[in-house]
C-alpha cells in the first residue's frame, strides 16, 4: 500500500496541470458536442456544473448571470453551464434553462450520463472551474453560499491580463 | 482479469509518460462518515459497531487522446441504510481509453448507456449506493455527425463484485438531417440491441426461461426552431416474473417547446414488466440493468419529499405484483423578463407541473387502473431587492399507499417559503419555513431550517421537522460546513425519518436513525 501512495505521489509530480479532456456530451439541440471544442475560441470561462434539483447550483447560476452584464465590461469570458441531470431530467433541464434566460447568455450543455462530470472530477454538484484562454484551470470550488461568485470574477480578471 | 487491466493500465501510463507530453492526473476524494446514538424517541439502536463509513477515492491520467484511471472503494461498514453487499474494500474502477474525434475504445470499467437507459444504462449514484460500471470492452466510432456507432460487451458489477452476468449490445445513430444537409433541423434515428446472458436455474428453465434475453430498443428525435419531439420503444424480450413468461416492454414520448423564455415539456410514458436486473438472486436496489426512473418533480424541500413517487415498473421484487405503470407530466417555466410589468425591475420566474401516473387495468393495453401517484406543484422566485430574493411553492400530492393493490389513495397540501437576505456581498441568511396539511397518514406536519452563511468559507444551519398533527416527533438536525476551493468539510447532528432517499429518480429505503455525521469531498 505504501509503494502504491508513493507511486501516486511522484506520479502527480510529474504531470502537469488538469485541462478540459476530451467528452462527448450534448447541445441544446440534442445534437453531440465534443468538450474540446469549448477551447476553440481562446477566451477564459467559467464552467459551471449544475442539476435540476440543486438549489445552490440554480442560485449560483442565477447570480453569475446578474451580475454578467457588469462583469463582461470588465473582461471578455463565456459561461458554460453543464447540467448533469440524467435522462430523466433532461428535457427538463433544456425547458427550465430556458426558463431562466440562460440560454441568451451561457452555453449549455447536457451531460446525462454524466461523463463529462467523472472526466472533471466533480464528486458532488455544484462544482465551478474558471479556465484561462488555453484550457488550462486556475480555479474552481466546490458548494455555493451567496458571494462565492465574486471569488469566479477575480479568478476572471486574472486570467483576462 | 483484473491483474491483467492493472498491468495494462501502469504499462500504457508508463509508455504515455516516457513520451513527450506529460500529460495530467486528476484526481477525487470523498469520505462520508456516521457516529449512531441511541434514541428512544426515534425508536433507534444502533448496532454493537456505532460506525458507518463510505470513501471513494479516485484518480484519471489524461495524456492527449489516451487516458487511464482507477477507482478505490471501502465500506468500514457501509453507512445505514445501503445496499448489504457493499462491505470491505476494492479497487472497483480501472480503466484504459483512446478517444479521438471519431474513435473510442474502452478497456475495463465503463458507463454508458443506449438512448434514455430503459434498455441499457450503467452509472454510479454514490447516494444511492449504486454502481453498476461494466467491466469489458467498448468500441465507438462517429462519422462526421452523421452517423454514431457504439459496441460493448462485459459484465456488469453488483456489490463489491463484477457479476456473472453477461451484457452485449450495440446502438446505432443516423442523423437524417445532417446527410441531406439540413442545418437548422435535428432529425435522427436511432436504434440498440442488447443481449443478456445470465446462468438460471432448472425451475426457471422447466417454467420456459432462458438463459439468454435479447431486448431492442427503437428512438426518433426532432427537433426545430425550439420544437422538439423524442420518441422511444423498447422491447426487452421475454423473461420469467414469477415463473410466467412476460414480454417487458415501454414506449416514451417527449414533446415541447423552448424559446423566449418559455419552456415546456410533456413527456408520456407506459411501463409494462420492464424490471431487468443483473441477478435475479439479489434483492439489492442496486441489481439494475434498465434506467426506469419516476418521471415527477424531484423536490429537496423536507416536507416536499415525504413520499417520493417510486415507479411501478413491473417486477416481482418490487412492493406489489403490478405489470407496470401509465402516465406523464406536464412542466412549464416561463421567465418574465426584467422591465416587464409583472417581471418589475428584476424580473420573475414562475414553474408549474402536473404528473399523473396509474397502474396498467389490464396486460397488454394501455389502459389505466388504479391512480398510483399525482402532484400539482407551482412556484414562483422573485429578487424583490438587490439583497432579498424569495420563492414560494405548493404542491398538490396524491399517493397510493398500497401501491396501486386498491384505489385508496391520500392526499396532503404543502406550503413552502424559502426566503434569502444578503446583508452583505458576503454575509447572507437563508430561511425555509415549511407546512403539510392532510388528513390522512400521520396528518400535519411543519419543518423549518436557517442558514447562515459567511462566504467564502462557511455555512451553519438547523433544522426541525416536527408531526404535531400525530406523533409529536421532532427531527431536529444542525451542522456546518468549510469549504476551501475543491474541498468541502462538513459535520452534523440530527435525527432522521425512515423513508426514502432519491436521486435521478431512483429510491432507496432507509431506516430511522439519529447520529453524528462528517463528510469530506475534494478533488485536485
Amino acid at each position: 500500500m505504501r509503494t502504491f501512495l508513493l507511486s501516486i505521489a511522484l506520479f502527480i509530480s510529474a504531470v502537469c496541470a488538469a485541462q478540459v479532456p476530451s467528452v462527448t456530451v450534448e447541445n441544446v439541440k440534442g445534437e453531440s458536442f465534443d468538450t474540446k471544442a469549448l477551447l476553440k475560441e481562446g477566451t477564459p470561462m467559467i464552467v459551471s456544473f449544475w442539476s435540476t434539483s440543486c438549489k445552490p447550483c440554480i442560485r449560483e447560476l442565477d447570480a453569475i448571470y446578474d451580475a454578467l452584464p457588469d462583469w463582461l465590461e470588465e473582461a471578455d469570458f463565456r459561461v458554460v453551464a453543464v447540467s448533469t441531470d440524467d435522462s430523466r431530467l433532461l428535457a427538463k433541464a433544456k425547458s427550465f434553462a430556458e426558463g431562466r434566460g440562460w440560454g441568451e447568455d451561457y452555453t449549455l450543455l447536457f451531460d446525462k450520463n454524466q461523463d463529462f462530470m467523472r472526466a472533471m472530477n466533480v464528486s458532488v454538484v455544484p462544482h465551478v472551474f474558471v479556465l484561462d484562454g488555453k484550457g488550462k484551470i486556475v480555479y474552481s470550488h466546490t458548494s455555493y453560499v451567496p458571494g462565492n461568485e465574486l471569488e469566479l470574477f477575480e479568478a476572471i480578471k486574472k486570467c483576462s491580463k | 482479469m483484473k491483474k491483467i487491466l492493472a498491468l495494462s493500465i501502469l504499462a500504457a501510463v508508463s509508455f504515455s509518460l516516457s513520451a513527450q507530453e506529460r500529460g495530467y492526473l486528476t484526481g477525487s476524494f470523498e469520505s462520508n462518515d456516521h457516529f449512531y446514538v441511541a434514541d428512544e424517541g426515534n425508536k433507534f439502536t444502533p448496532d454493537d459497531d456505532r460506525f458507518g463509513s463510505n470513501n471513494y477515492l479516485k484518480l484519471d491520467y489524461y495524456n492527449g487522446n489516451f487516458s487511464a484511471g482507477l477507482q478505490l472503494e471501502s465500506y468500514m461498514p457501509a453507512i445505514i441504510g445501503y445496499p448489504d453487499d457493499l462491505n470491505k474494500y476494492a479497487l472497483s474502477n480501472m480503466y484504459v481509453n483512446w478517444k479521438d474525434e471519431d474513435f473510442q475504445i474502452t478497456a475495463g470499467t465503463f458507463y454508458d448507456q443506449f438512448g434514455s437507459g430503459l434498455l441499457f444504462r450503467s452509472w454510479e449514484d454514490r447516494l444511492l449506493g449504486l454502481n453498476n460500471a461494466v467491466m469489458g470492452a467498448r468500441f465507438a466510432y462517429n462519422w462526421d455527425d452523421k452517423i454514431a456507432f457504439k459496441a460493448l460487451w462485459g459484465t456488469p458489477r453488483l456489490g463489491m463484485e463484477f457479476s456473472d452476468t453477461q451484457v452485449r449490445g450495440a446502438d446505432l445513430s443516423v442523423s437524417l438531417a445532417n446527410i441531406i444537409g439540413l442545418d437548422d433541423i435535428v432529425l435522427s434515428v436511432e436504434g440498440s440491441v442488447l443481449n443478456r446472458y445470465s446462468r438460471i436455474s432448472i425451475d426457471a428453465e422447466e417454467a420456459g426461461g432462458k438463459p439468454n434475453t435479447y431486448g431492442w430498443s427503437g428512438r426518433l428525435n426532432f427537433d426545430y426552431d425550439g420544437f422538439f419531439v423524442k420518441g422511444e420503444y423498447v422491447d426487452l424480450g421475454k423473461k420469467l416474473v414469477a415463473l410466467t413468461p412476460k414480454r417487458g416492454n415501454a414506449q416514451l414520448v417527449e414533446m415541447g417547446y423552448n424559446g423566449r423564455g418559455l419552456g415546456v415539456t410533456l413527456t408520456g410514458r407506459r411501463l409494462e414488466w420492464m424490471g431487468q436486473k443483473i441477478s435475479t438472486n439479489s434483492l439489492s436496489s442496486a441489481n439494475l440493468i434498465s434506467y426506469v426512473p419516476a418521471m415527477s418533480t424531484q423536490y429537496t424541500y423536507m416536507l416536499t419529499t415525504l413520499h417520493p413517487y417510486n415507479p411501478q415498473v413491473g417486477d416481482e421484487s418490487t412492493f406489489s405484483f403490478n405489470s407496470g405503470e401509465i402516465g406523464g407530466q406536464l412542466d412549464a417555466f416561463y421567465n418574465f423578463r426584467r422591465g416587464t410589468s409583472l417581471g418589475g425591475k428584476r424580473g420573475m420566474k414562475v414553474h408549474a407541473n402536473f404528473s399523473t401516473y396509474y397502474t396498467l387495468a389490464q396486460e397488454g393495453t394501455a389502459q389505466a387502473g388504479n391512480l398510483l401517484f399525482r402532484d400539482f406543484s407551482f412556484d414562483l422566485e422573485k429578487q424583490w431587492t438587490k439583497e432579498f430574493k424569495m420563492v414560494i411553492l405548493y404542491s398538490m400530492q396524491e399517493y397510493n399507499p398500497t401501491y396501486g393493490n386498491y384505489k385508496t389513495t391520500w392526499l396532503s397540501n404543502i406550503f413552502v417559503a424559502d426566503l434569502l437576505y444578503k446583508w452583505t456581498p458576503r454575509f447572507s441568511t437563508r430561511l425555509e419555513l415549511q407546512y403539510l396539511t392532510t388528513h390522512e397518514d400521520k396528518k400535519d406536519w411543519m419543518a423549518a431550517l436557517l442558514e447562515v452563511n459567511f462566504a467564502p468559507h462557511w455555512s451553519v444551519w438547523a433544522s426541525d421537522m416536527y408531526n404535531h398533527g400525530m406523533t409529536k416527533v421532532h427531527y431536529y438536525n444542525a451542522g456546518v460546513s468549510y469549504t476551501k476551493g475543491r474541498t468541502r468539510l462538513a459535520a452534523g447532528y440530527g435525527r432522521y425519518k425512515d423513508g426514502f432517499i432519491c436521486s435521478g429518480g431512483v429510491c432507496r429505503q432507509i431506516p430511522q436513525y439519529t447520529g453524528a455525521n462528517f463528510s469530506i469531498t475534494t478533488s485536485f
